[in-house]
């Protein structure tokens, strides 16, 4: 089971950086092996955006939490 | 052999930093000449571009610009591509092909991957850019070329001389005038300029206006360390131009893996080691004084030696820092934010490139 602070530690890597250009990445929910994040303020809808925040984020919590499955974006 | 990508000397960035000036300057003076270049440099740092900007400085720019990298080759097939074949030389060699020593006749031959270079191979190479002259395989005939041999190397080949794994001979016939390119992340001050470019040239390309840059974007590509340096910095803004849906560049449109590259705190000082074992006297000061040393060296040396930047790092005054920089006899390892590297720095000396 993944926990939210696991998963918080990671995204708060990039969060002030988000967060200097008036955006960031929330946490809605960790389920089991799934967490759930929302893509607020300036790149909320940009394509681009999530993409990015679907391949990278997902990647990095795999790598870093070994039992992460899935990164859902709502 | 690379595909012939259209070059222009207008079309390189030199940048602000007193390193790439002086590789610029040094290029002026050497692409007069002919003899032997090296340039050793990691992946990404363009080597081919000063390669290609050599040749169109030179007397020779109106020749051909033939440029092959050496690690695509097998130990067997790097021969043939270099030399060439007679017709007959082995199965499948239907006809007569010259080798890229003859097809860069009159004008510039650069070997790039130098350091891949089979050790059996390098007395051939040797041989022809000494005589100056080739014979294809399976020929007889000496052929007369006229060349500019410039090399390039990731690695730093006097080190592979001194681990028997590059000729000595052969190091010594192509080291005649080094140019040795810094990785990027030694040269943060360039990364402003480089950026915009790349922005611009790839917007006209796409025939839409260049984009804004966050300052948050620029603070973490400042703070990566480009590991794949120049190139990975220009496919970067390929990727952002190619995917920018609003016309501004923010986070959100950075890769992840420079996201999370610069967040990644700089590398911590390591710590002063306490012996454990019988309990000893301790000087207090003495201990003190060394961690402060070692702290105040590793801001330096993250900080490229910037002192308004480790002062930052240390959460120090930048006034203090220089106190404390001459109390812990510091001072040849810093130099200000504003003070040029000294103009006098001779270009051929290595700049320590990491291997």
């Amino acid at each position: 089971m993944v926990s939210r602070d696991q998963v918080e530690s990671v995204l708060g890597r990039i969060r002030p950086m988000m967060q200097a250009d008036g955006g960031d990445i929330e946490l809605v929910d960790v389920q089991g092996n799934t967490a759930h994040v929302r893509l607020t303020g300036m790149c909320a809808g940009c394509p681009s955006a999530h993409m990015t925040l679907y391949m990278g984020v997902e990647m990095a919590l795999r790598d870093e939490i070994k039992e992460f499955e899935e990164l859902v974006v709502v | 052999m690379r595909s012939p990508a259209s070059f222009s000397p207008d079309n390189i960035v030199v940048g602000h930093s007193a390193r790439m000036r002086a590789i610029f300057d040094f290029v002026k003076v050497v692409s007069k000449s002919d003899s032997s270049v090296i340039i050793t440099g990691e992946s990404g740092t363009g080597k081919e571009v000063i390669a290609n900007l050599l040749h169109h400085s030179s007397s020779r720019r109106h020749q051909p610009f033939v440029a092959v990298s050496c690690a695509l080759f097998s130990e067997n097939l790097i021969e043939t591509e270099l030399f060439g074949h007679e017709r007959g030389a082995f199965t499948g060699a239907i006809k007569d092909k010259p080798g890229r020593f003859e097809m860069a006749q009159g004008g510039t031959l650069f070997l790039d991957d130098i350091d891949d270079v089979p050790l059996s191979m390098q007395v051939k190479l040797l041989r022809a850019i000494q005589n100056r002259t080739v014979e294809r395989v399976g020929g007889t005939r000496s052929i007369n070329v006229n060349v500019r041999v410039i090399t390039g190397s990731k690695r730093d080949l006097k080190k592979m001389v001194a681990e028997g794994n590059f000729r000595e001979d052969l190091y010594y016939r192509l080291n005649v005038l080094p140019i040795v390119l810094p990785p990027l992340r030694e040269r943060r001050e360039d990364i402003t300029v480089l950026t915009d470019f790349f922005f611009k040239r790839f917007a006209r390309a796409r025939g839409v206006d260049a984009p804004v840059v966050s300052p948050a974007v620029r603070y973490a590509f400042s703070r990566y360390r480009w590991p794949g340096n120049v190139r990975e910095l220009e496919n970067s803004c390929e990727r952002i131009v190619q995917t920018c849906t609003c016309g501004t560049v923010r986070t959100g449109c950075l890769a992840a893996g420079v996201l999370f590259g610069a967040g990644d705190p700089v590398p911590a000082p390591a710590a002063a080691e306490l012996t454990i074992g019988e309990p000893s006297a301790v000087s207090l000061d003495d201990r003190l004084r060394e961690v402060e040393s070692n702290l105040i060296s590793w801001a330096l040396k993250v900080s490229d030696g910037n002192k308004s930047r480790a002062a930052e790092l240390l959460s120090i005054k930048r006034s203090t820092l220089g106190d404390r920089i001459t109390r812990c006899g510091l001072q040849d390892h810093a130099h200000d934010a504003d003070e040029a590297v000294p103009a006098t720095a001779d270009p051929a000396a290595p700049l320590a490139v990491s291997a």
